[in-house]
């Protein structure tokens, strides 16, 4: 038992010294420090983290190739701008500088590295004026203004079937957008906007196709579908209102304009309109102001706002909603 | 209340205080400085890696020796001793004490004391059976037809219920049955010195050269009464046949024990052990309400003898049942329960403490080291896994921008990584020994189950935290509490119960 004890003596001391010798040396490592053996100090360094995507990456410091590939870290590195160069045959090198501060991680993790001969893939060979995509119905829409047919596709660019026809004498289409009930689509023009009804959708509502919808004395500038499908948002050079898709529909102003470009977003998901407007205040100051509309729980609202007659809605040029001006 | 119970209470607080402590020091230290915890953390997985070589490489000296010793012929070696220590006056004095097991847990202990090759008119059973347990006459009768016989002498003896100042502790039970057969050994006017007392579980099956090999190491032990005899407890009653994880927690159960055999300065009775009968008349018997009766008795006989008292390892097995049930929900409960109870033994620091300080025989740096290693022992083992598993990890989750933009951020989980596969090397070994250790294996169990025997490792991670850290932290926050336990005797699945 004697010997054991010996044995685990020496053991037991043995262990002390590598706890208390090793421990300096794992923390100074952790915390990013390095012996200097020109100035016999200890200096602190920093690391370089690389990933690219794809990984494999040849990664050259200071133009010197080192012999770990991407994602690898580059330890011990003393502060300051290191040159880096990532190479990965048939991809475009990536280039660029590196700061290295002292006890510090330099992430370049979202490196992609391009390929040489991109992932390209013509999907059809047609004659179409522009086209909309619909990623969540998997459905690709093709307008043909030479012929003024839409027609669809799937996302190979195949299954092509003729949809809708376009009206023969609507001329200056600015842009389009298919219903978010996928069945119809709009299109307009600055001073007309026409609703097309796709071949074979339920037309209930609709005993034209095409809907014109006039607009003879303000110049149309955006369009966006309510999420009913059925009512029109419309911004004008003068007003923001909205438009039932339907022959004889009267347009409601909800908001007047005093910038003859403003700059939208519609939120389908929520209804809500971001715009962009200009107001002078009392001091003449020209202020850039953000705007929201919430056309969702009003809807009800503007569906009987529209039994109204237009004389009483607009009674002197449709001046309906007030903006307020800061400082005023 | 009075002076004493006041330092006990605190001495009660310490080990559960000093875990927690720990662990809400680091989950703090991840939150508000985890560069801080991150050096911490750093230091504790080395200090940790460090520990597991060292006492990886301690199993397997004493598994060396273990293979070495446990089919030695102990009576030869008795036979060749001086006849100044003549062997054959020494009697053998063997407790069960018996709480609710019946007679197919006891028959195989009692079929190997038979087995055994020490001469059994030297052997003196006693089966202590609980009064409260309504089957103790039925099954002692069934038993004594079998085996009174068999030995020099039998007795069956029925703990009382309630007795004053005692809790429903084996304790309690053991001590009834030594007074018992003390009355027998004073009839027979056998010298107390002459006889050598072994409290067994009820579960266990002793080798047949046990006693051989606790009389040889009595007679050539220096001051042999001044010694607990501890052989190495090891789960193989029905070990094959055992879910994965309750035997791989009895394993690492084993493995503990004999790595604490080599560390003899810290080698505390644990489960069956055995001692002189003089020695447990003059410390007055096992504690009568203490839970950890088996470790306490130690301490009773270290504090007696004024710190010169120790534990002798005896490098045979004793093999006891494994703790299971008949799925795994309910054997996952059964080993909680059986670690949370051996965990209890946390209970120790304040007995000692308080001992300590009404002694003052013993040096103050003895005090202070075997305090420490009572400390260090129940700390390390409530929270090692809790910080290995799962603060390791907090600086990176609480850290924030700053912290992720550190080098130790991104180095943490390398050095931790690091070290974990370096523990598995470790593992490794412990595999390799948990192997050899296993008895055969027996008909009707399939081979492949030596591949699951490897592959159950896997469950490592697990079992460190539910059957390792969390019984002994809820053990030590009830003693903070003061929401004293009370014996729960474990399930046993010699037979599925």
């Amino acid at each position: 038992m004697l010997a054991f004890q010996k044995v685990r003596s020496f053991l037991f001391y043995l262990s002390l010294i590598l706890f208390f010798g090793g421990l300096p040396f794992i923390l100074f490592f952790a915390l990013g420090y390095k012996f200097d053996p020109a100035t016999f100090k200890l200096v602190r360094t920093g690391l370089i983290y690389v990933k690219t995507q794809p990984g494999g990456a040849s990664i050259y410091l200071n133009n010197k190739l080192i012999p770990d590939k991407s994602p690898a870290s580059i330890q011990e590195l003393i502060p300051g701008v290191y040159k880096l160069k990532l190479e990965l045959a048939q991809h475009y090198p990536w280039n660029g500088e590196v700061s290295v501060d002292a006890g510090k991680v330099s992430r370049l993790d979202k490196v992609i590295l391009f390929t040489l001969t991109p992932d390209l893939e013509q999907l059809n060979q047609e004659k179409f004026s522009s086209f909309y995509l619909d990623a969540e119905s998997g459905l690709i829409y093709y307008l043909n203004r030479k012929n003024d047919i839409v027609y669809r596709s799937n996302l190979e660019g195949s299954n092509f079937e003729d949809i809708a026809s376009l009206p023969e004498d609507f001329s200056d289409i600015k842009e389009w957008g298919v219903s978010p009930d996928k069945t119809k689509l709009f299109i307009f023009s600055p001073r007309q906007i026409a609703v097309i009804l796709f071949e074979g959708a339920d037309n209930y509502g609709y005993s034209d196709s095409p809907v014109f919808l006039d607009y003879q004395r303000e110049r149309i500038i955006q369009v966006y579908w309510h999420s009913d499908s059925y009512h029109l948002v419309v911004i004008t050079n003068k007003h923001i209102g909205v438009i039932e898709s339907r022959t004889g529909a009267v347009a409601v102003s909800l908001v007047d304009l005093n910038e003859e470009n403003t700059a939208s977003y519609y939120d389908n998901k929520h209804d809500i309109l971001y715009f962009s407007d200009s107001q002078k205040s009392a001091d003449g100051t020209i202020y850039n102001n953000l705007y929201r509309l919430k056309l969702n729980t009003d809807l009800y609202l503007l569906e009987r706002l529209m039994k109204i007659k237009p004389s009483e809605l607009l009674p002197s040029g449709g001046d309906t909603v007030r903006k307020e001006v800061p400082g005023e | 209340m009075n002076k004493e119970k006041v330092l006990k209470r605190a001495f009660e607080i310490i080990p559960g205080g000093l875990s927690w402590g720990i662990i809400l020091s680091l989950i703090f230290l991840s939150v508000v400085y985890p560069i801080a915890s991150a050096i911490l953390i750093i230091t504790f997985d080395f200090y940790w890696i460090i520990r597991t070589v060292y006492l990886t490489t301690l199993l397997i000296m004493a598994h060396h020796r273990l293979s070495r010793e446990k089919n030695k012929d102990w009576l030869e070696s008795c036979f060749n001793l001086p006849k100044e220590k003549d062997w054959s006056r020494l009697y053998q004095l063997v407790i069960f004490p018996v709480y609710n097991e019946g007679p197919e847990v006891t028959r195989p202990s009692l079929a190997a004391l038979k087995a055994t090759h020490y001469p059994k008119e030297k052997i003196i059973v006693v089966m202590a059976f609980e009064n409260r347990n309504k089957h103790a006459r039925e099954n002692a009768l069934i038993l004594e037809k079998e085996f009174s016989s068999e030995f020099g002498a039998y007795l069956s003896t029925f703990h009382p219920d309630g007795l004053p100042g005692e809790s429903r502790t084996k304790g309690a039970n053991s001590s009834w049955a030594a007074k018992a057969a003390k009355e027998y050994i004073d009839g027979r006017k056998i010298a107390y010195e002459n006889v050598l007392i072994s409290c067994f579980d009820a579960d266990t099956c002793v080798e047949p050269e046990y006693f051989g090999c606790l009389s040889y190491h009595f007679l050539t032990s220096d001051k042999p009464h001044q010694a607990s005899y501890q052989p190495m407890p090891v789960y193989n009653n029905n070990i094959w046949q055992a879910p994965s994880f309750a035997r791989l927690v009895e394993i690492s159960g084993s493995f503990c024990q004999l790595i604490e055999s080599m560390r003899l300065e810290k080698f505390v009775t644990f489960s069956s052990h055995s001692m002189s009968f003089k020695t447990l008349v003059e410390i007055d018997y096992w504690p009568v309400d203490m839970i950890s009766d088996d470790s306490v008795i130690y301490w009773k006989g270290y504090l007696h003898y004024n710190g010169d008292y120790r534990v002798v390892p005896l490098y045979i097995t004793v093999s006891m049942d494994v703790a299971y049930s008949n799925n795994i929900w309910r054997t996952t409960v059964v080993q909680y329960k059986q670690k949370r109870r051996w965990a209890w033994g946390v209970e120790n620091f304040a007995f000692v403490a308080t001992g300590f300080l009404k002694n003052r025989d013993i040096p103050l740096t003895k005090k202070l080291r075997r305090l420490f290693h009572l400390l260090d022992s129940h700390v390390t083992w409530a929270v090692w896994a809790v910080i290995l598993v799962l603060i390791g990890p907090l600086p990176i989750l609480f850290g924030g921008a700053f912290f992720s933009s550190m080098s130790i951020a991104y180095n943490l989980p390398k050095i931790t990584g690091l070290l974990f596969n370096f523990t598995l090397l470790t593992s490794i070994t412990w595999i390799f020994l948990s192997w050899a250790i296993l008895p055969p294996r027996p008909k009707g169990i399939s081979w492949f189950k030596n591949i699951i025997l490897v592959l159950e490792w896997a469950f490592v991670p697990f079992l460190i935290i539910v059957l390792g850290s969390i019984p002994a932290l809820d053990a030590q926050t009830r003693l903070m509490f003061a929401r004293y336990m009370e014996f729960n005797p474990t399930l046993k699945g010699n037979k599925v119960l």
